[in-house]
């Protein structure tokens, strides 16, 4: 019977693969080549350890929400060994495996021994692990410089080809296949999914062989962080963030049993390939990034629902499946209609309000001056410009992103605008690959890691794609250009000095950060310390808090800081949302003594430094620099940006200077209320 | 249950002693109504949660349904509907939203917590691929407070979330209805035979779900004058851990909604806490989670010999 269903589960999928395959091999220029599918197998290959170290996991009943927290602790442990502890590569790679079983054996040892719920415990370690993370680091700290032996486990290829991770990915996926389908505790797993108190008067070990489930799930996560490191050839507290959602889905996907009993490492592994293959495919066909997780959410709904439908009908006790049909089917499919009817109205009236409301949102999707591919067949001359922020939703590149498409539309060019959602530096790179893959002309990136994205950028150059970066910089050998906005110098030494005008030569500040780990917001504090201890000892900061972004937590955080530190009299918010938040949290106090300064978008803060709570915001203009990296970007591959020119035509920015490798568009901007009007951005 | 309860007291008023002595502004009623402020649509969400795992289900697509609603409120609000229709039709979408859950899991036969993953995955980047990450600004400013001004829409703001707290504790205590939730979450086969109408209880605890976080959507939105797009991460986790620290078993049946309150109450002192005692914020993340654990091993190790709960 299991068998069966299984086989017919494991049908739909490998249908749903083919059919990705066949869709994608149509958008997709190059989707259909060895390099890309080694490509995707790379890209598989850390999320793919984690699903399979769930797969048993999950067969038994339980589940592990810790997996992706257990990367990002032990991708910092082994930074930790590795550098300050002076341990050869071998001998921290090692410690850290130890330290994934003793995460490991911490989830199983709450689980057996105090029979806690799963669920629960690896919540409560989901923010423990992260959280030893950051704090070992101060989000601050990260680990790079690995010697090259070691990063070609990430970043090489066997034989010029295949990726060097696939040889440990396939060694895993053997040796998880044969524990769970060829060995009497893989059915142990399943007897204890099944029931687990059958199971244990049928003679199973339960506690010890869960315990082995967890602890194996901890070494696997450990071999994984390893590979990451490699891979993006850095070491920090954010690694693998949300890896345990996607693991999930690929298991559940690929038929398991979320409840327990079924589950198997082959439905693993299509589940893993259905969705590696269509996030890389949609990247190939440059889709926008959103649409991998709406398709993926559609596609587990879909083929969850038609496994129970197929199970329904053969699983043998009644006692679960009679109990549901206490409605009529035809008042089921009423309710259906109405409810379906209903989401659609919502899901439909917000996309028309958002559009009709913001209007200058860019349209959802793909917009004229967004590339589509060009129909199969049809010859395409224009160029094509591929343009990576480093968060898609995020504000302040939100607005680059409508410089850089008045500027494809202008000179009449192609513009992929994409990127990860999240900061992520790992998506970074598969998109590059991607683009690679594609075949674009120039690659523009806002570099979330510069140890990590360089490989990838170098690969890009060595294929005759012109590559630049902006916003941040990576390496210098790996990119052509870079076009630069502002120095972090520029901009901390900006800050202190709004810093030292507000507070008029003295005064107590805090700095509202992004998250804590934020690469960017790290670099400013450091140049706003350096600048205040160096140049202005009447300014004091008080402490840095986090926001992670959003604009309730730095309001929050802010009325927190006004009543520990009654004496501070300044707020540096250098996250875009957190100018505001911190603002509302001032003008809900009433107190006027307190001022608002920091890094964000005009149009966000001009109601607050308008009504003077906020007194100056410091950026750029995102419009032309957007703009700017389009233009800079066309010119490097038509060869009127070159090595050795000392200034470029910038379009309606006019002259731009060219200082050796950097193109500069000039100095922050500080908007405060004589001038703030002026802009729209 | 109770045991829990009594371990994270015990650890709170370790918490709160400690500050008492090393940080005694923590106790000056601005901040205590600060904190409530704030927390009053966590407390929304978490008593939906409540109900969601008494009934033995599981929902983490709040988060992305939070940033959905606000959304919605704001763009409603933008286009100039009176108040009162903004915060139903508000109401009404989140219903709708957790409707959607609700039929998954009924009539689809989907796990809830595979549902409703998948829901916020989907909701999530929906609402990232229509705004892009663009806020609702210009809204008018007669929706800040509700038009009630600062202290009027404060205190409407605490009240509702109070009132639906008292309500929902007179429910689940008092009523078939809430009992109902219990006897579908500790043994759905005999709630059917009991003559309770199984799906249509776990049908109903989505949907109150989905209105619920539309109501903490809108009790949120209200305090600001712009409506952020990319609000209500992680909210999911927030209201399961409060929920969970107060002492409702994860596998549906038992619990009470004043553990619950309790556990939003912990939670929410925690950050601020840490502010005031001057701990670094690195660390914070990782003493949450230690609370959390700590909360269920000693719960668990002060039962220990009950075996009836293997899972």
């Amino acid at each position: 019977m299991l068998v069966e269903n299984r086989a017919g589960g494991e049908r739909a999928l490998l249908l749903l693969i083919l059919l990705e395959i066949a869709v994608f091999a149509f958008t997709g220029p190059n989707f259909l080549s060895a390099a890309n599918a080694f490509e995707i197998v790379r890209l598989g290959t850390e999320l793919g350890l984690i699903a399979l170290a769930l797969t048993p996991v999950i067969v038994t009943g339980g589940i592990d929400l810790s997996v992706g927290s257990m990367m990002g602790f032990c991708a910092v442990a082994f930074g930790y060994l590795w550098r300050d502890a002076q341990l050869s590569i071998a001998a921290a790679a090692g410690c850290t495996l130890l330290v994934g079983v003793a995460g490991g054996a911490l989830n199983a040892l709450a689980i057996t021994r105090f029979k806690a719920p799963p669920l629960i415990v690896t919540l409560a370690t989901y923010s423990l692990f992260r959280g030893m993370a950051e704090g070992l680091t101060r989000g601050v700290d990260n680990f790079s410089g690995f010697p090259a032996g070691f990063l070609y486990v990430g970043q090489g290829y066997i034989g010029g080809l295949v990726p060097a991770q696939a040889s440990v990915f396939l060694a895993f996926a053997l040796f998880y296949w044969f524990l769970l389908h060829r060995t009497t505790r893989g059915r142990a797993f399943r007897a204890i999914g099944f029931a687990p108190e059958g199971a244990r008067w049928a003679g199973i070990p339960v506690q010890r062989r869960l315990a082995l489930a967890y602890i194996l799930a901890g070494f696997t996560a450990a071999t994984a962080s390893l590979i990451y490191v490699a891979h993006l050839g850095q070491a920090r507290a954010d690694a693998a963030t949300g890896y345990e959602l996607l693991a999930i889905t690929a298991v559940v996907l690929g038929g398991a049993d979320i409840l327990g009993g079924r589950g198997s490492i082959w439905g693993t592994l299509l589940g893993l390939s259905a969705i590696v293959i269509m996030q890389n495919g949609l990247r190939v066909s440059a889709y926008p990034a959103e649409l991998a997780g709406i398709l993926t959410s559609a596609i587990l709904v879909i083929a969850i629902a038609a496994g129970r439908r197929t199970k329904r009908v053969s699983r043998i006790p009644a006692i679960e499946e009679n109990t549901e049909e206490d409605m009529k089917n035809s008042q089921l499919a009423v309710l259906s209609a109405v409810i379906i009817a209903g989401s659609l109205i919502v899901a439909g009236t917000n996309w028309w309000l958002v559009q009709s409301v913001t209007g200058k949102a860019p349209i959802p999707g793909v917009s004229p001056s967004i590339a589509m591919n060009p129909a199969p067949g049809e010859p395409a001359h224009k160029l094509t410009i591929a343009v990576m922020p480093k968060a898609k939703g995020d504000p302040y590149f939100v607005s680059c992103r409508l410089g850089a498409e008045k500027a494809a539309k202008e000179l009449g060019i192609d513009l992929i605008w994409d990127g990860p959602t999240d900061l992520d530096p790992a998506k970074q790179n598969e998109v590059v690959e991607a683009w690679i893959t594609r075949g674009v002309d120039a690659i523009a990136v806002a570099v979330v890691n510069a140890p990590g994205i360089s490989t990838v950028l170098r690969k890009a150059r060595a294929k005759g794609i012109k590559v630049l970066t902006w916003d941040a910089d990576a390496m210098e050998d790996a990119r052509d250009f870079f076009v630069n906005q502002a120095t972090p110098q520029g901009i901390g030494d900006t800050l202190a000095d709004e810093a030292n005008r507000i507070l008029k030569g003295k005064g107590d500040f805090a700095i509202i950060t992004g998250a804590l780990t934020a690469a960017n917001q790290n670099e400013w504090i450091k140049f706003i310390k350096a600048r205040t201890e160096s140049k202005y000892p009447g300014l004091n900061l008080l402490t840095v808090r986090p926001s992670d972004d959003d604009r309730n937590r730095a309001f929050s955080e802010t009325q927190t800081l006004m009543k520990v530190y009654p004496k501070m009299r300044l707020v540096m918010a250098i996250s875009a949302p957190a100018v505001p938040g911190a603002s509302e949290a001032v003008k809900q106090s009433g107190r006027t003594d307190v001022k608002v300064t920091g890094l964000s978008l005009p149009n966000m803060c001009k109601p607050y430094v308008e009504a003077g709570v906020a007194d100056s915001v410091v950026l750029w203009n995102t419009l032309d620099l957007g703009y700017l990296v389009v233009n800079a970007s066309k010119q490097a591959v038509e060869g009127t940006l070159k090595p050795g020119v000392d200034s470029i035509q910038g379009g309606r920015l006019g002259k731009i200077t060219i200082e050796g490798s950097q193109v500069v568009l000039g100095k922050p901007l500080i908007f405060t209320k004589a001038n703030i009007g002026q802009y729209d951005f | 249950m109770t045991r829990r309860l009594i371990a994270i007291g015990g650890l709170w008023l370790l918490l709160l002693g400690i500050l008492a002595v090393r940080a005694p502004n923590f106790f000056a009623p601005e901040n205590l109504r600060d904190m409530a402020i704030t927390n009053a649509p966590a407390l929304v969400v978490s008593i939906g949660m409540t109900l969601v795992i008494l009934a033995g289900e599981i929902d983490v697509s709040i988060g992305s349904q939070f940033a959905v609603l606000s959304v919605v409120a704001g763009i409603l609000a933008k286009s100039g509907l009176p108040l009162p229709m903004v915060a139903f039709g508000t109401l009404a979408s989140g219903a709708v939203l957790g409707s959607v859950n609700g039929l998954l899991v009924t009539a689809m036969g989907i796990p809830s917590i595979v549902a409703t993953l998948a829901a916020m995955a989907f909701w999530r980047e929906f609402l990232r691929w229509t705004t892009q990450g663009a806020w609702v600004e210009g809204i008018p400013a007669t929706f800040q407070w509700m038009g009630l001004g600062q202290t009027g829409g404060e205190l409407a703001i605490v009240g509702s979330a109070a009132i639906l707290f008292a309500v929902a504790t007179w429910v689940t205590g008092n009523l078939k209805l809430g009992r109902a939730v219990y006897a579908v979450g500790s043994r759905r086969e005999s709630a059917r035979l009991a003559g309770i109408p199984v799906s249509g209880v776990t049908f109903g605890v989505f949907a109150l779900m989905g209105a619920f976080t539309a109501l903490a959507a809108f009790l949120d939105t209200v305090r600001f004058t712009q409506v952020q797009s990319s609000a209500g991460v992680g909210l999911e986790l927030k209201a399961i851990s409060a929920v969970v620290i107060g002492g409702t078993s994860i596998t549906g049946g038992k619990g009470s909604l004043w553990g619950t309150l309790m556990g939003v109450v912990v939670l929410a002192a925690i950050a601020p806490a840490l502010t005031f005692l001057g701990v670094n914020a690195f660390w914070e993340k990782a003493i949450q989670g230690a609370i959390i654990l700590a909360a269920v091993v000693m719960e668990r190790a002060a039962m220990k010999g009950d075996r009836a709960h293997a899972r």
